[in-house]
Parts: C-alpha cells; sequence; structure tokens
C-alpha cells in the first residue's frame, strides 16, 4: 500500500482549500462539498410515492418545486430513527437536478485542505457503498467520511428509479 | 454551395423565419390556386412569395436555393401572364420544387448544407419554360398588353370573389389580405399523370417551436395584470406590518385580509388566463398542411375528395398542437383509403362521385374537440372482427360476445389492417397505433362513429393545456391523488359488494358496459386506515379507447392544479404522470388513467 497516503485528487491540486457541509448520521460524521449543497431545510410534510424503492421517502414542495427525499439511513442500511428536532434535509444538485436527503443532523461548514483527503480504507463495513465515498478525512479528534453523492445512485438503481 | 458563413446571424434568423412563414402559405395558396386558377390576387401572391425567397437568399449567397427558386419563379410568371394554364402537372411540378426548396431551408436552419440534387425537379421545370421559349423574352416587355386567356377571365373575379363569399375559405386564407374562394367543383383530374412526390412531412421540421409570436396586446395586458399583482403584494407587506406592530382589531384584519385574498385570487386567476392564452395557438398551424396531403393523395388513390376544414381558428395549447399533427395525418390518410370509395363505386352506390371529408375543430368546455368525418363506405364490424380472428387477435366466441364499440376498438390494436396487402399508404397496421399512443400521451379520448355505407367519424377530445389542468382529488386511505378531470367520464358511490370478479378481475356493471376495476389501495400499496367501509367510491376514466373504473375511499373535490415534473429520478413511475401542489402547500401525485390501465394488464 505504497500509495496510501496520496490524496486522492493527485493532480497537484493538493494544497487547494475546499468547504465541506459536516452532517451527523447514527454517530458518525460526514462531509459534503459545500457547492453541492443548495440548502438545508427542516423536515416538511413528505408525500409518498408508491412503488419506489425503499429509501425514497417521497417529494416535498420547496417553494413550488417538487423535489424528492432520500433517506440516508435507509439508503445506507442503517437502523432507522425517528425524525426530532436535530432532522434535517439537506437539498443537494445532482447533475443539475435537486434532490432532499434526510440526515440525523448538520453540524458545520468546515475548510480543509485538499492533501487532508486520504483514500477510503478498503473495508468499510456496513451498507455504504464504497462508490460514493470520496475519501476519509483524518483529523485530531474527528474522523470525517467524504461523500460524493453524485455517485451515489448506480446505473442499475436509476434504472430501477424509472423502470419499477 | 457556400458553407454557413453568414457574419451576421441575426439576418439568417430573419431570412429562417420569414422563409418558413412564406413556404408553410405557399403550399395551401397553390392548392388553392389549382383550384381557382382564374385568382389573380392569389397568383400574385404566390409569386410574391417566391420571389422575396429567391432574393433572401441570394442575397445571403444560398445558390442551390436560389436557382431551385429562379426556376420555380420563372414558370410561375409564365403562370401569371397567361402564357400557361394552371393544370394538374404543372402544380406537381411547382410543388415538387416547393418541397425541394424547403428541404433546402431545413438543411440552412440545420446548419448542415448538403449537397442535394436538385438538377432532376429543375429539369422538370424547364420545359414548361422552353416550349415558347422564344416568347418569354417578348412576353416580359409586351405581357401587359398581351391578352391571354387568364386575363380574359380576370374581370370576373371580383364576381367569383362575391358569390362564394359564403363558402369555407382555404386555411390560411384568414390571414391573408383576399380570401380565396373554395372552389364549387373538384379539381381531381381523370388521367393518372405521374406520382407526384410523397408528401412526407418535409415542411415539420421547418416549424419552429422555440420561439414565440405574441400580439403585443397580449403582452400589454400581461404587464397589467403584473401591475396589479405588485399592487396586492404590497398591499399584503401593509397588512402584516400593522399586524406585526398589532395595532389593529381581529375584526379589522379579518376584513382586509378577506378582501386582499379575493383581489389576490382574482389577479391571479387572470394572470393564468393570460398566460394560457399566450401559449395558444390557432389549430390551423396543423390544419393548413392537410389540404396539401388531400389532394396528393386523391391524385394518387384516384379519387374524387373535397375537404372542407371547418374552425381553424380554435386555439389551444403549443404542446397539443404538436402532437395531434401525425395522429390526424393518420385518420385522414384511413379516411382517403378505407374510408371513402372511387368514383364509380360512389357512383354505384348512389352517390355523389366526388367524397368529403370534414375535418372540424370546436371548444367544448375545458376541451377541444377535432373531429374527421367521411361520407364513405363506413366500417364494417362483421369484416374488422373476422381479420381479427384471422389474426389470431381474438377468438370466434370473443367476437360473438363483442358489441359494436369493442369490435371498433380493435382497429386500435397494433399490426391490426383490414388491408390484405400493405400499399404506399397504408395497410400495415401502425397508423392507428400511432393514433392510439399519441392521443393517450395527451390524456385524450378517442371515439369512433360509423354506419356501414354512409360514412365514419372519428372523434377526438384532447384536453386545451397540458401545463394546467382541471383535475379531481380522491383520498385513498388518507393520501390525496388527483385524477385529470379530462378523463373522469363520471364518479358513482357503489356498495363493494355489488363488484363481480370476471376471471381475477374486480369488474362492475355500470349500466351496459362491464368496467373493470382498480383498487388505487392496491396498486399504490397504501396502508389500511380504520375499518374497511362497504361503501367506497368508483371514478370511472377513459383512456384513449378504453373505460376503467378506479376504486377510491372518498372524493375530494375538484380543482384547478398546475403540472409540476416529478424530476428525471422519479419520471417513470407507473400509474403517475406527475405531480401538484395543493393550496395547503403538499404535493399530491396525478394519476395517469392510461399508464394506469397497463399496469393493470
Amino acid at each position: 500500500m505504497q500509495n496510501a497516503l496520496v490524496p486522492i485528487n493527485a493532480e497537484g491540486t493538493h494544497d487547494e482549500l475546499i468547504q465541506l457541509v459536516s452532517f451527523n448520521l447514527d454517530q458518525e460524521e460526514y462531509g459534503v462539498d459545500v457547492l453541492k449543497v443548495r440548502e438545508i431545510i427542516r423536515m416538511p410534510i413528505v408525500t409518498r410515492v408508491p412503488n419506489t424503492p425503499h429509501y425514497v421517502e417521497g417529494v416535498i414542495n420547496l417553494r413550488g418545486k417538487v423535489v424528492p427525499i432520500i433517506c440516508m439511513r435507509k439508503k445506507f442500511g442503517l437502523a432507522e430513527s425517528e425524525n426530532d428536532k436535530q432532522t434535517r434535509i439537506m437539498v443537494m444538485d445532482m447533475d443539475g437536478e435537486l434532490m432532499g436527503f434526510i440526515v440525523d443532523a448538520v453540524s458545520e461548514v468546515i475548510r480543509i485542505s485538499g492533501s487532508e483527503i486520504q483514500p477510503s480504507p478498503a473495508m468499510v463495513a456496513g451498507g455504504i457503498d464504497q462508490e460514493c465515498i470520496a475519501g476519509v478525512i483524518n483529523q485530531a479528534e474527528r474522523l470525517l467520511v467524504l461523500l460524493n453523492l453524485e455517485k451515489m445512485f448506480s446505473r442499475d438503481e436509476k434504472n430501477l428509479f424509472t423502470g419499477m | 454551395m457556400p458553407p454557413i458563413d453568414c457574419e451576421d446571424q441575426e439576418l439568417l434568423d430573419g431570412f429562417l423565419a420569414e422563409t418558413t412563414e412564406l413556404l408553410e402559405k405557399l403550399d395551401d395558396d397553390l392548392i388553392a390556386l389549382e383550384k381557382s386558377s382564374d385568382d389573380t390576387d392569389l397568383m400574385n401572391r404566390i409569386f410574391r412569395s417566391i420571389h422575396t425567397i429567391k432574393g433572401a437568399s441570394s442575397f445571403l449567397g444560398f445558390d442551390l436555393l436560389v436557382k431551385v427558386a429562379h426556376k420555380t419563379e420563372d414558370v410561375l410568371n409564365r403562370l401569371r401572364k397567361g402564357e400557361l394554364v394552371v393544370n394538374p402537372d404543372i402544380m406537381d411540378v411547382i410543388l415538387e420544387a416547393t418541397d425541394l426548396v424547403k428541404l433546402l431551408v431545413s438543411d440552412i436552419k440545420a446548419g448542415d448544407i448538403q449537397e442535394r440534387e436538385t438538377e432532376g425537379t429543375i429539369n422538370k421545370l424547364l420545359p414548361y419554360l422552353l416550349d415558347t421559349a422564344g416568347a418569354r423574352q417578348t412576353a416580359a416587355t409586351t405581357s401587359p398588353a398581351t391578352p391571354s386567356p387568364a386575363s380574359d377571365e380576370s374581370p370576373a373575379v371580383t364576381e367569383t370573389l362575391g358569390t362564394t363569399a359564403d363558402s369555407e375559405p382555404a386555411p390560411t386564407a384568414a390571414a391573408a389580405p383576399v380570401p380565396a374562394p373554395k372552389p364549387a367543383t373538384d379539381a381531381a383530374p381523370k388521367k393518372s399523370p405521374a406520382p407526384p412526390k410523397p408528401v412526407d412531412g418535409k415542411g415539420d421540421d421547418l416549424s419552429d417551436n422555440t420561439t414565440v409570436r405574441v400580439d403585443v396586446k397580449r403582452l400589454d395586458d400581461l404587464m397589467n395584470q403584473v401591475g396589479e399583482l405588485v399592487l396586492e403584494r404590497n398591499r399584503m407587506i401593509q397588512i402584516n406590518q400593522d399586524l406585526q406592530q398589532s395595532d389593529v382589531n381581529r375584526a379589522d384584519f379579518n376584513e382586509e385580509f378577506g378582501k386582499l385574498t379575493k383581489r389576490m385570487s382574482f389577479v391571479t386567476s387572470e394572470l393564468q388566463m393570460q398566460v394560457l392564452k399566450m401559449r395558444m395557438i390557432p389549430v390551423e398551424k396543423v390544419f393548413k398542411k392537410f389540404p396539401r396531403i388531400v389532394r396528393s393523395m386523391s391524385r394518387d388513390l384516384g379519387k374524387e375528395v373535397e375537404l372542407q376544414i371547418i374552425g381553424e381558428e380554435t386555439e389551444l395549447d403549443r404542446s397539443v398542437v404538436d402532437e395531434i399533427g401525425d395522429p390526424l395525418i393518420h385518420l385522414i390518410r384511413n379516411a382517403m383509403d378505407h374510408g371513402l370509395e372511387t368514383p364509380d363505386e360512389r357512383l354505384a352506390a348512389g352517390k355523389p362521385r366526388g367524397g368529403t371529408l370534414v375535418l372540424a375543430a370546436v371548444h367544448e368546455g375545458n376541451q377541444i374537440i377535432i373531429s374527421i368525418k367521411d361520407d364513405g363506405n363506413g366500417i364494417d364490424p362483421e369484416r374488422v372482427g373476422r381479420k381479427a380472428i384471422e389474426k389470431g387477435l381474438i377468438t370466434e366466441d370473443q367476437f360473438a360476445a363483442m358489441g359494436q364499440r369493442e369490435v371498433f376498438d380493435l382497429l386500435f390494436l397494433p399490426g391490426f389492417s383490414t388491408k390484405d396487402k400493405a400499399t404506399d399508404l397504408s395497410g400495415r397496421g401502425v397508423g392507428m397505433d400511432v393514433v392510439k399512443t399519441n392521443i393517450k400521451k395527451l390524456n385524450g379520448l378517442i371515439e369512433i362513429k360509423s354506419t356501414k355505407g354512409v360514412g365514419s367519424e372519428f372523434i377526438l377530445r384532447l384536453p386545451l393545456t397540458l401545463a394546467i389542468i382541471q383535475s379531481l382529488l380522491v383520498e385513498v386511505e388518507g393520501e390525496i391523488y388527483s385524477v385529470p378531470l379530462s378523463s373522469v367520464l363520471e364518479t358513482i358511490r357503489v356498495d363493494q359488494r355489488q363488484f363481480h370478479l370476471v376471471g381475477g378481475q374486480e369488474v362492475l356493471k355500470l349500466r351496459d358496459i362491464v368496467l373493470p376495476l382498480i383498487r388505487l389501495q392496491k396498486v399504490f400499496n397504501v396502508q389500511q386506515r380504520g375499518e374497511v367501509d362497504d361503501f367506497c367510491y368508483v371514478v370511472v376514466v377513459g383512456a384513449a379507447e378504453k373505460r376503467m373504473g378506479l376504486v377510491v375511499t372518498r372524493l375530494v373535490g375538484q380543482q384547478e392544479v398546475a403540472i409540476k415534473s416529478l424530476g428525471n429520478y422519479l419520471a417513470n413511475i407507473p400509474g403517475i404522470a406527475g405531480s401538484t401542489i395543493l393550496g395547503d402547500g403538499r404535493v399530491a401525485l396525478i394519476i395517469d388513467p392510461v399508464a394506469m390501465s397497463e399496469v393493470c394488464e
């Protein structure tokens, strides 16, 4: 594993500052690129959409736009929990389309330099797809899993959405 | 041929827009000309159009286009001067040349100029210029004085116009300075000349749907409405401020706010109408290509057909207009090929030689009704049934149990055709399937009326717009769904014990029909809340030619809703057409009756 410590974006952008939005999901902390996050909202009324995968919670009305909502816990195969005051929906830009993700809590925006991002260890337990893990950030007291949500849905799943 | 290197893109755009418009009208005018060859105004208009096209394209350096347009213009010029007399053969060639011009223009539009073969068409034009080649030049100088057969009749033109003023004007004539008189006589030829180039809607890709021309008045009205809306918004801010400072009492606030709500709702619905109107275009846009199609088909088939168009000014949403072209062409083709008989057959049946095809559009509430009616042979249910049995689509027993309506529905099955052999025009069993698919897509309904020996009528009912629809809100165990009202035929409250089970499918006997039932609760996996009620509501919906009943818990009411897309990820959920936002801000899903019927199959 000689290249284990080489940052994933090895094109000389090591020290570029990246801003991440960090959020919690079942005790763990995750981060996504701040530029992909459109807004963070509280839980509104979600309308169930029949005949969709179980992790599709439904759709919401975001100021006149209908946005599909994905439950992150269900998607990642984590234990389900009741929504509480901390529960948030992160509305993300997914290749030009808005999509909301339910997370336990959104904590802060952090700055890291590109060189701090390490590739994820080969074996990550749990149901999180390797695909969408862009790396891990190991800082003094925290471990942040960096997600690339655009890769969250595999080709098959996109078809599943549309072909069910 | 130079590549498109127009420095001034605007100039090119202008040229394309103008040429497209001219070409669209040209087709129609040419058809009208054939029927009334002594209409000098019409003749001049045609000449001007082709001349303008030629001038503009030579200015921009489209050589090929200039060449074709120029020769066409020459022939038209001779017609105009009466050196040639309009006859079907000349018209064939001119129409072919027009098609070529269209093709060249669409090449330019696509930004991809190709070396098209133009010689063939030009060579066909040449004989009309050559047979009196010497006369051509003299005619150019002396023509004003030269009497000609056509100009002899020209004094009569005004009179002709006067006498036929009450007949239907030709499709685009409404927009033209002088209405072209509809011919009283049939112009179909008896001899069979070389078949004209098949009409394959080459002009279609010329039609531009990315830009809209809007009446300035409508725009002004819109601005006024927006102005009012801004006033109401200011009023709302004021009321809110007053409330924050709590120097109003409750009764005052209620009254003020009530007034505001009323005005707001008035202004917004006005605004909605305005915007909707701007999206509307007359159905003429589609209708005007039909005279041309009917003409060339009647020549191909050796039938005499008069096309009557009624209500071409009826307006409907552009999205709908774009979709109805194809189905209408198929229906017209069917009527001409299967419905109408040849002159001999018609005489033998005691009918006039020429058949009549009526294409009519009319508004009815929130729908537009388009009907294609012919006075031909009608549909023979017996023959349709036998064909279907022959093709193994149904069994003898099934046929015996069918009513006329169900038999007519067989026509929509893909691959069904009563023809034994496929021709250029029909017989592959595709047309009606296309009709069904497109009409379904638009949430429309199709109805067939036909009497054997007397004629058939195909009636299409289409929603006026696709952006905002009237819908029926229904509740399924606590969840609200919306059903497009255009597909709702009726709603009934029934006892579930009246349902019957036929081959595992729940059905309801509704008067004389057996209605298949779909339980939305089951299809959408809605959890049962509370006790099962014996009584429920059945919403009878129609999708194209199908009828079925949706079983729901409760009817909530009728509402006008704006359709919102569910986005790419959730685009293709079976049975769901989209979503809408209710008054309380919640999202409700819109049921797609068409897809619903497929889910159940």
